[in-house]
């Protein structure tokens, strides 16, 4: 398959999914506005905030006009980029997000590539012997990671790792809080100290991310092994594998080559839809580590019904979901030659 | 387990012992640094700014100066801020003219801003028209010491400024050390106005242009905000500028982290901490705990005075006699603040014409079903109890005690955990039937309580109670100028409160403060946040 055509028809496929965003805008949008909760008066809350103050909150915020101008409003200044202002932070939303996203992406990205080294070799340890010990031993590790809920987890790691232990750096940010920041230019700060070559910052941003990395990890090692032993149950007794074995191919080249390899596609899937709940989802792991991400950012913006980060953060949410879902698609594309993303 | 795991958690568990083997690099940057963590944020460089959070003053407090600044007394032993004293900050010294109408203000000479251009009579009076001119917060505060109008404020040679008052009042020059009327750069601000902003209320969000302690290293709302020591400023308790080189303030939502983060001595002090967590890391004595009752505040019990069955005096008292105060200021606070229930009045009358004092009251079910009787629903009735979610911690235990209590004599109670902005909207629009919320007043003078919170159709009656009379004597009170008669308004309206019983005052909460032993000059400030200028490392 051509390499051209597959990006022509990825083009195309975020075309199409232009109306999907444009619904999810406007139903947002009417839902912030349907909610219990004035935000002027919320914000107006300093002493003496009065009635004049409240007013002119509303004004700056545009509350003043009729809703369907409102509307209208937001999507010719959405048109043009602008996600208007929040009055959480008091800046452009579109400056929170960019400055907030890949933090968040960080984080989410580091969690699901433990998870994944962690996961894809349980699910297929398991489904080698299943009924055995170690399959059993792979579900209790599962329930347990699945049960705990991500900021418990967060917490008892905080609690072994920093306070008892002592051996993790403090758990509020993304990296040192003396330490100086290199020139953003991913926003990674992982890949950003690398461009600069400091790598005792490197080391430092690195050690930053490994507990909240692995409590996010956790949660979702569970899916993925069980998809994994599932799919890999069913490619271990397919007759291509029989076959593979019949012939006297190593242990190994059966199992990753032909069993591991056709797999992997539901596994695929799985760890897109993964990524983008846990990119969402991930709100309470941000709190408990300090996290400047997007989704503690939401969750106060929506506490305080500040309306254009929220609708902001939804929006920017489904952009990713789609692509993420083009991401998962080409990578099919990869995994089996067969598919064609169409 | 699988193998595979294992190894790799070896492997983390190596990374670790490796990371600490490697001695921190910047050890000699933290005696001179101060790392001060809080819940909140710091959303905005100018306090003026609506929606701007307590942290956001604090941060003002220090990159700005005031013409003048509260004193500090003892209170129990304790440091607090003490209204009756003002001391010059730019000033260098005031006059009040005997008819107490004038206030002359003479700046110090050797003041500069942070840029080095010398701090004049103009800038002040361009700060001074902003605050009461410009969209902005000081304009409904400077307003409760009758300063309105740009024309009140005269320029009388570079360093002396005169301020013109319609009629005398003793909140005046209190009002120009709250956070709002700071006093910025006014050749700098203008150069950054605009046409539909010339108070450059936009820019100064974002940017600084002050003469106070500290200069803003970088501001992440939401994040963290970074200030550096002004060398040049003279202005602390001593003739010095500040102690501290840098100060941090972090946002560390997790409240069982920011303690974690004071206790291993990786933050030096922290304001918000949960009462359970005090209370831990004060038993383990390794830190110094300072508690100081919130004397500016109150927390109370309110009912809507217009909404039936709460608009009958003896509904509101049988809800006086039916709370189990006992039970609720140690669920709620475990007993840290300091309580406003179970006083005796000798005589029924008011000991104090101070606001607030401990009221008359405690549990006794049999007197609250008199009163319920009185009112004619000897069957009691149905209600709702709101909090907002911001309060859960103090306010979810104290909602469950009060439905538990007030089942006991009839009343049915459905509580209600309301988001803040939501909770905010219904108190605004005055339909709460019975809440629990706070209060707090900068200026905590009795007539100023009384005003705010007490008179008139404004979201602080939270009670929405309308009494002639105490109205009458909130407002005489406000320009009263002989002491004995101040005194006695005082227990005038505190009378009238106690037989209105508008709401239920419970107690002013601690604000428990817990640092480092190495941290001294905390003192309880009143924006309820830490004055960085006051803390010196030993």
């Amino acid at each position: 398959m051509a390499f051209g055509a597959t990006i022509i028809r990825a083009g195309r496929r975020l075309l199409s999914s232009l109306p999907a965003l444009f619904g999810v805008l406007v139903f947002t949008f009417l839902l912030m506005r349907v909610l219990p909760g004035d935000p002027a008066v919320f914000f107006a809350s300093g002493p003496n905030a009065g009635k004049e103050e409240i007013e002119l909150i509303r004004k700056q915020m545009g509350l003043d006009k009729p809703i369907p101008n409102q509307l209208l409003l937001y999507l010719s200044d959405v048109g043009r980029g602008n996600l208007g202002r929040s009055m959480m932070t008091g800046q452009q939303v579109t400056k929170d997000l960019r400055e907030r996203l890949p933090a968040s992406l960080e984080l989410t990205l580091s969690a699901l590539l433990i998870a994944l080294i962690s996961a894809v070799p349980l699910g297929v340890v398991a489904a080698l012997k299943p009924g055995s010990i170690i399959d059993h031993g792979v579900r209790l590790f599962c329930s347990l990671g699945v049960c705990v809920p991500t900021f418990v987890s967060g917490l008892l790691l905080i609690y072994v790792f920093y306070y008892l232990l002592g051996l993790a750096p403090d758990p509020t940010g993304r990296v040192d809080i003396f330490a100086s920041l290199p020139p953003s230019k991913t926003g990674f700060l992982l890949i950003d100290f690398l461009l600069v070559g400091d790598f005792e910052g490197w080391w430092a941003a690195f050690r930053q991310l490994i507990l909240p990395a692995i409590s996010m990890a956790l949660f979702v090692i569970a899916p993925l092994a069980r998809i994994t032993r599932a799919s890999m149950l069913v490619s271990l007794g397919s007759d291509f594998v029989r076959t593979a074995r019949s012939v006297g191919l190593s242990r190994w080249s059966t199992v990753v080559t032909y069993a591991l390899r056709n797999a992997i596609l539901p596994v695929i899937t799985i760890a897109g839809i993964v990524f983008s709940t846990m990119l969402g989802a991930n709100v309470l792991v941000e709190k408990v580590f300090s996290w400047p991400g997007v989704a503690s950012y939401a969750l106060d913006a929506l506490l305080a019904s500040d309306y254009a980060p929220v609708q902001g953060f939804v929006l920017l949410m489904a952009s990713v979901f789609v692509i993420v879902n083009l991401v998962v698609d080409v990578l099919y594309g990869i995994a089996d030659p067969r598919v064609t993303i169409t | 387990m699988s193998f595979i795991q294992s190894k790799r958690l070896l492997w983390i568990a190596a990374a670790l012992v490796v990371s600490v083997a490697a001695t921190p690099s910047h050890a000699q940057s933290r005696a001179e640094t101060l790392r001060y963590i809080t819940g909140a944020s710091v959303n905005t460089l100018d306090p003026n700014i609506p929606g701007s959070t307590r942290e956001a003053f604090a941060v003002s407090l220090s990159t700005y100066d005031r013409l003048v600044s509260f004193g500090r007394k003892q209170l129990n032993g304790k440091w607090v801020f003490d209204l009756d004293t003002i001391t010059g900050e730019l000033a260098e010294s005031y006059d009040i003219s005997p008819d107490g109408l004038k206030i002359t203000l003479r700046l110090r000479k050797d003041a500069k801003f942070q840029d080095g251009t010398p701090v004049t009579a103009d800038d002040v009076k361009w700060s001074l028209d902003r605050a009461v001119t410009a969209p902005v917060l000081g304009k409904a505060q400077l307003l409760t010491g009758s300063l309105t109008s740009a024309d009140q404020f005269k320029v009388i040679d570079p360093l002396t400024i005169e301020i013109t008052l319609p009629k005398p009042d003793k909140l005046a020059l209190p009002n120009l050390a709250t956070v709002y009327p700071i006093i910025i750069n006014s050749k700098v601000a203008k150069a950054n106005a605009t046409a539909e902003d010339p108070w450059a209320t936009a820019w100064l969000k974002e940017h600084t242009a002050g003469s106070g302690a500290y200069v803003i290293e970088t501001f992440k709302p939401g994040e963290q905000v970074i200030m550096k020591r002004n060398e040049a400023w003279n202005r602390g308790t001593t003739d010095k500028a500040a102690f501290f080189k840098r100060v941090i303030i972090q946002s560390v939502p997790e409240p069982s982290t920011r303690a974690n983060l004071v206790e291993r001595g990786d933050a030096d002090i922290v304001v918000d901490l949960q009462a359970s967590d005090v209370q831990a890391l004060e038993a383990k004595g390794t830190l110094r705990v300072i508690s100081t009752p919130q004397y500016n505040s109150v927390t109370f019990v309110s009912m809507n005075n217009r909404i039936p069955p709460f608009d009958n005096v003896n509904v509101r008292r049988a809800i006086a006699y039916a709370l189990p105060y006992d039970a609720m200021f140690k669920a709620a606070l475990f007993g840290r603040g300091a309580p406003l229930f179970g006083a005796t009045w000798a005589d029924g009358k008011p000991p104090s014409g101070a606001y607030p004092i401990p009221q008359p009251v405690k549990l006794d079910l049999d007197k609250a079903r008199e009163y319920l009787k009185a009112a004619g629903l000897p069957e009691g009735f149905s209600t709702t109890f709101s909090f907002n979610v911001g309060q859960a911690s103090t306010a979810e235990p104290m909602a469950a005690l009060v439905k538990e209590s007030l089942d006991k004599i009839g009343i049915k109670v459905d509580i209600q955990k309301l988001p803040d902005a939501q909770m905010s909207t219904q108190i605004n629009e005055k339909k709460l039937p019975f809440f629990t919320e706070g209060i707090v007043a900068w200026l905590p003078s009795t007539d100023y309580f009384y005003r705010n919170f007490y008179t008139g159709n404004q979201r602080w009656n939270y009670s929405s109670i309308d009494n002639a009379e105490l109205t009458a004597v909130a407002q005489e009170a406000r320009f009263e100028s002989d002491k004995a008669k101040y005194e006695e308004d005082g227990k005038k309206l505190n009378a009238i409160h106690f037989s209105e019983m508008p709401q239920v005052m419970l107690w002013q909460p601690a604000q428990d403060a817990v640092m480092a032993s190495s941290i001294q000059g905390y003192t309880y400030q009143f924006h309820r946040q830490v004055d960085y200028r006051d803390l010196s490392r030993k």
